[in-house]
């Protein structure tokens, strides 16, 4: 398997509950995974265990062969070959778009440096832009920045933290489409989280379904889209009233 | 991080002590060289005198003897804790304050030696000598009254203690209790007629402040001019300093003022004094006479008391014009330790009677 | 259990320079106090039923008293300035923007001294009405010498405190706030009490416990004027009584005060980190002010700079040419650069050491990594002399400690680091630590951490992150942190005095020397290059702060 996690679990310092617990999982290379959930589910919890900016109590992680924590382990987040895009992007106010793309990438000669900045400012549609500072773009555009940076070093997965919740929502299904368009094209493997069922529709390969940090269903979207049995998801998919009363209950 | 942070310490603290002691360290090597010949090559100094007629004369002292001052200034008390610190490693040889009070405490606290020399007995009189000859004095500086001379004959005016009197009520000034000229007068009192006499003529000045007290002895000196109150208890060089002044109208301010040395009658003026002891560590001794000598000799003593209108205690030393003019007066009859032994009463006394 | 014990073995591979260094800095902050702390367990002299019958609770009442309306005319001042420019655009603005914090380079000591000078019987001001006009005002009417003019000293050279901190905070972060306010219609009058002073609290809170602070800790103003409040209790008790012992116990009750105040500055805060670490910080867009409304805003400004800053340093002016070749000037050159290095390499000290513990702070996920910094901010608390005493003792200690080393080295005495400038310059970072950690922790909170993550997750290490990322966001916290604590230490009196290596003056000393004796005219040479240099610092802060890209 190209991603292998067995038994994650994690707790908070100052909470003697288990946010994240037995978490299982194996992903292909070239997969697009959604971890779908309501906030506080712990769906955020574990891709910021897979990054490594948290560190799990117990369980294991391979990643396209290489040990990147267990019992013995832990691999710092800067030497996993993992990408990430923020809920907020997190682009360096203090650097340009081009500055920002280039901070990621591995020793390499200047020329080839450039080289990879237009590709992959190519593959998101932002050439001319390099000179921009990140408050001079849209949400949408800051989006693919921070993508573009991602994606540059050629990481071994790109994680994405809520990638839709910042943006407008007629711009959605356009940003949706372009957004798997550059994953399938960069080939790149993927696991994102959201708490929408739609957007999880839209870009996965494959579906996660976190309830109270454990997991409660896998599948492929036309698979699970079909039997919503799980009420938290449902939830998701109804008008904002009819949650109110349904959460009132 | 932490290495480039560590050898950036290192190298910030090495740069930092040697700035400290590059002017030492060159002096410790010639120490060394000229150990044979000369090891009298410096003298340290801690003093609560911040005078600039004091740094002219440790520059003659160079200048004659070729032994190097090195000085820091600060407040008494703190000098006093950090020379008691540093005990035996102490680099002071010289402690030097302006109160007598300090020199007790500094001796109580057994940081100071006995020193003597011929020299030394013969320029500053007994009176002005610890009886253990732990310190010697250096000046001296009457607690005087100064008086508006509009408002006020000179032959209204007799002691500390007639300013009690009804007369006077709400025509006194006198500054905080906090200042150590006024705890040296209380105690000086406490010394004369004892503790309870001395609270009463404290509670009695209380009665008849012009005002809560504020400010520094000029202060007071401008508030008689000023007409809050007729009549000042200050220190003398202070006046010869508003006499003295840059500022036209402060001249014309002391020019309206009277001096007048209370109790000439009776006990005799207050008298407080600047001096100094050898630092019982000192590894400097021998120079720490030498400076005291040449601190007492007539010349110094003639500058202190031209620039700074102090009182030399070498007698043979003519007094400044100014002090002169002033004519002579009786100055109290009691050891200088005993306002040490007080002052630390004398505070309370201050306190019980709500002399702010 | 195996388990945890795993963690506990990975976590302590992780413990990395952050938390040594923080841990040995804060000890070396810390250890020093450690004397005061214990102060408070020895057990009472004799002189102690004394101080409680006749001192205690009078001092602590006008303490009390200067401190409460110090801090509310500081807020009213700061606050309404902070607001004026931060939103509003009117004649003179953009020189008031950094003008207004001029007032923090004078001295209290020096700012009362030298309105005394204005205001007395010999002051300009009745010396006019005196000769030139023949009138003879009630000289107590000019009296500043008192409670209320001890707070007006306060007031004027410590508000740009408040000031500072609230208007960083309403330029940058409250922009949709207040914007949303006007869409809504609101008056500025109501946008001021109900927008800008409740999303204020926090920096507000900030500015006024640093006012404070310096009000419970100052001894220059009060003894000048005869104020007797819980400072001079403590060197009365020392300097007076001979009574250290019950000095240092009368310091650590204010300690004890102090941390009592943090205690509820955390509470008002909700307990909140306060954190905007959103990548849409947005400057406020600038209101007009045209007509009658701009003439007030700029003539208020204008007569704030006026009293606080102008007047006194016209005063000064006026002394120095009165005096000028009276006061020896060759030398002058020297104490300007002593006073330079020794307070730019404390303040350098002081920023970097907040970088190193405020970024540990921030990524450690244990409570004491937040609780820990705090301490520190003890060293603010304590009076100089007293920490002076607490610094010489440590020092004598480590001198003793080293003493064969110093033998081995050939140095032929056993007294180095403590009478070198290693000692005045640790004591000024145990002092002023507060003030740079302020600026710094408050950066950080506003960066946040997912900056950091986001450069790891792109294959950098922490260690490049922090000088890459963190250093270069943080570029207007760490420039005010090092401007505040400069000037701060630039001013200091009693830690100087006591501390300085042989034949060592500086500006401050200098100034001091004169001040001390009743001789402010001489003062004013040494007091004018402290004002200029401050100034500069000041002016440099404002110019290296509007570089950056909006």
């Amino acid at each position: 398997m190209f991603i292998d996690i067995q038994n994650m679990c994690f707790n908070y310092t100052n909470s003697s509950a288990k946010a994240v617990e037995g978490f299982t999982f194996s992903v292909q290379k070239g997969e697009v995974i959604s971890i779908l959930g309501r906030s506080g589910s712990g769906k955020s919890t574990i891709l910021r265990l897979i990054a490594g900016l948290e560190m799990p109590k117990c369980g294991s992680f391979t990643l396209a062969g290489k040990k990147i924590f267990d019992d013995y382990t832990f691999v710092q987040p800067e030497k996993r070959g993992i990408g990430m895009v923020f809920q907020d992007y997190a682009l360096f106010p203090h650097m340009c778009v081009a500055d920002n793309i280039l901070f990621g990438l591995p020793k390499m000669s200047r020329h080839e440096k450039m080289k990879r900045l237009k590709e992959v400012l190519e593959l998101v549609e932002l050439e001319g832009f390099e000179k921009r500072y990140p408050h001079q773009l849209s949400g949408g555009q800051q989006q693919r920045v921070a993508l573009a940076r991602a994606i540059a070093p050629q990481p071994e997965l790109i994680l994405l933290d809520e990638p839709f919740s910042n943006l407008d929502t007629d711009l959605l299904v356009k940003i949706r489409e372009d957004l798997r368009r550059i994953l399938k094209k960069a080939n790149a493997t993927a696991i994102f989280v959201t708490h929408n069922q739609n957007d999880a529709h839209a870009l996965a390969d494959r579906i996660i379904k976190i309830k109270d940090g454990r997991i409660d269903q896998v599948g492929r979207p036309c698979d699970l889209l079909g039997i919503p049995t799980n009420d938290e998801v449902e939830l998701e998919l109804l008008p904002e009233e009819s949650q109110k009363e349904l959460v009132s209950v | 991080m932490k290495k480039s942070f560590g050898l950036l310490l290192i190298a910030l603290l090495l740069v930092l002590a040697a700035c400290g002691n590059s002017t030492k360290q060159s002096s410790d090597t010639t120490t060394t060289k000229n150990e044979k010949n000369n090891e009298k090559s410096e003298v340290n100094l801690y003093t609560s005198r911040h005078y600039d007629v004091d740094d002219g004369l440790y520059k003659k002292f160079e200048d004659e003897t070729g032994i190097k001052v090195n000085v820091i200034k600060g407040e008494a008390d703190e000098l006093i804790e950090r020379i008691k610190r540093e005990g035996s490693a102490t680099k002071a040889d010289l402690f030097l304050t302006a109160d007598v009070g300090r020199l007790y405490r500094a001796k109580e606290q057994g940081l100071l030696q006995a020193v003597s020399s011929d020299i030394l007995s013969k320029q500053v009189p007994e009176k002005f000598r610890d009886s253990d000859n732990m310190w010697v004095g250096l000046t001296k500086r009457a607690r005087i009254l100064v008086y508006n001379k509009d408002k006020v004959e000179p032959e209204e005016l007799s002691t500390y203690e007639a300013l009690t009197e009804d007369v006077w009520k709400g025509r006194v000034l006198i500054r905080s209790s906090e200042n150590v000229y006024n705890q040296s007068l209380l105690a000086s009192f406490i010394n004369i007629d004892g503790e309870e006499k001395a609270k009463e003529w404290a509670q009695g000045i209380v009665n008849n402040m012009a005002r809560s007290p504020e400010g520094g002895d000029r202060d007071q000196a401008k508030a008689v001019a000023a007409g809050i109150g007729d009549i000042a208890i200050m220190n003398t060089y202070y006046l010869g300093q508003m006499l003295n002044s840059q500022d036209p109208e402060e001249v014309k301010v002391a020019e309206q003022l009277g001096v007048f040395f209370p109790n000439q009658e009776t006990t005799g003026t207050h008298v407080n004094i600047s001096g100094a002891g050898v630092v019982k560590n000192s590894k400097n001794a021998d120079n720490a006479l030498k400076l005291l000598e040449f601190l007492t000799d007539e010349e110094a003593q003639y500058t202190f008391a031209e620039a700074n209108y102090e009182y030399p205690v070498n007698p043979d030393v003519e007094q400044a014009e100014l002090l002169k003019s002033w004519g002579d007066f009786k100055e109290q009859d009691i050891p200088l330790t005993t306002l040490g032994e007080n002052s630390a009463k004398a505070i309370m006394i201050f306190n019980e009677v709500g002399w702010k | 259990m195996t388990k945890d014990g795993f963690g506990m073995m990975r976590r302590i591979s992780n413990v990395n320079g952050w938390t040594i260094g923080s841990v040995l800095i804060i000890i070396l902050l810390f250890v020093p106090n450690l004397s005061i702390v214990t102060g408070i367990f020895t057990p009472p002299s004799e002189n102690w039923a004394h101080i409680q019958e006749f001192m205690l609770l009078g001092y602590i009442k006008s303490s009390l008293t200067l401190v409460f309306f110090t801090a509310i005319f500081t807020i009213v001042i700061g606050l309404s300035l902070a607001w004026l420019i931060a939103q509003y655009d009117f004649p003179l603005r953009n020189f008031m923007k950094w003008a207004l914090i001029l007032p923090l380079s004078i001295p209290p000591f020096i700012g009362a001294y030298t309105y005394h000078g204005i205001l007395n019987y010999t002051g300009i001001i009745q010396k006019t009405l005196r000769n030139q006009f023949d009138i003879t005002p009630n000289p107590a009417f000019f009296d500043i010498m008192n409670v209320p003019g001890a707070i007006f000293i306060y007031t004027l050279f410590l508000f740009p405190y408040v000031y500072m901190i609230t208007r960083i905070f309403l330029s940058n972060q409250a922009a949709s706030l207040i914007e949303s306010a006007r869409t809504l219609g609101k008056s500025s009058v109501d946008i001021f009490f109900k927008v800008v002073l409740p999303i204020s609290r926090v920096s507000i809170i900030g500015g006024v416990s640093l006012v404070i602070l310096e009000v419970l800790n100052d001894y220059g103003v009060v003894k000048y004027f005869g104020i007797q409040t819980f400072s001079t209790a403590i060197f009365q008790t020392w300097f007076g009584l001979g009574d250290l012992d019950s000095s240092i116990k009368l310091a650590a009750s204010l300690m004890g005060i102090v941390i009592f105040l943090l205690v509820i500055e955390w509470v008002l805060r909700g307990g909140k980190k306060y954190s905007f670490a959103s990548t849409k910080v947005r400057p406020l867009p600038l209101v007009k002010l045209t007509g009658k409304k701009a003439v007030i805003a700029t003539s208020y400004t204008l007569f704030i700079f006026t009293v606080a800053f102008l007047i006194p340093v016209l005063q000064l002016l006026d002394w120095f040419v009165l005096t000028f070749g009276k006061v020896p000037m060759e030398e002058v050159l020297t104490y300007t650069k002593n006073s330079i290095i020794v307070a730019g390499t404390a303040a350098t000290l002081i920023i970097l050491f907040s970088l190193v513990i405020g970024n540990f702070s921030r990524i450690t996920k244990h409570k004491f990594g937040n609780v820990l910094p705090k301490l520190t901010i003890l060293g603010y608390s304590i009076p100089g002399a007293v920490i002076a005493v607490a610094v010489v003792t440590t020092f004598i200690a480590i001198d003793r400690f080293l003493a064969p080393l110093y033998l081995s080295m050939g140095l032929d005495s056993a007294l180095i680091l403590s009478v070198s400038l290693v000692m005045l310059v640790s004591a000024y970072i145990i002092r002023f630590f507060a003030i740079g950690y302020n600026s710094i922790e408050s950066g950080y909170a506003k960066i946040g951490t997912d900056f950091r993550d986001a450069s790891r997750m792109l294959g950098v290490s922490g260690f490049r992150t922090f000088f890459k990322v963190d250093i270069p966001m943080m570029k207007g916290a760490i420039i005010s942190g090092f401007i505040l604590t400069f000037v701060d230490i630039l001013k200091e009196i009693p830690l100087t005095l006591i501390l300085r290596p042989f034949n060592y003056d500086t500006l401050a000393t200098k100034a001091f020397q004169y001040a001390s004796d009743e001789k402010i005219m001489e003062a004013s040479q040494a007091s004018l290059l402290i004002v200029g240099v401050s100034a500069i610092a000041i002016f440099v802060f404002h110019k290296l702060l509007r570089e950056e890209p909006e």
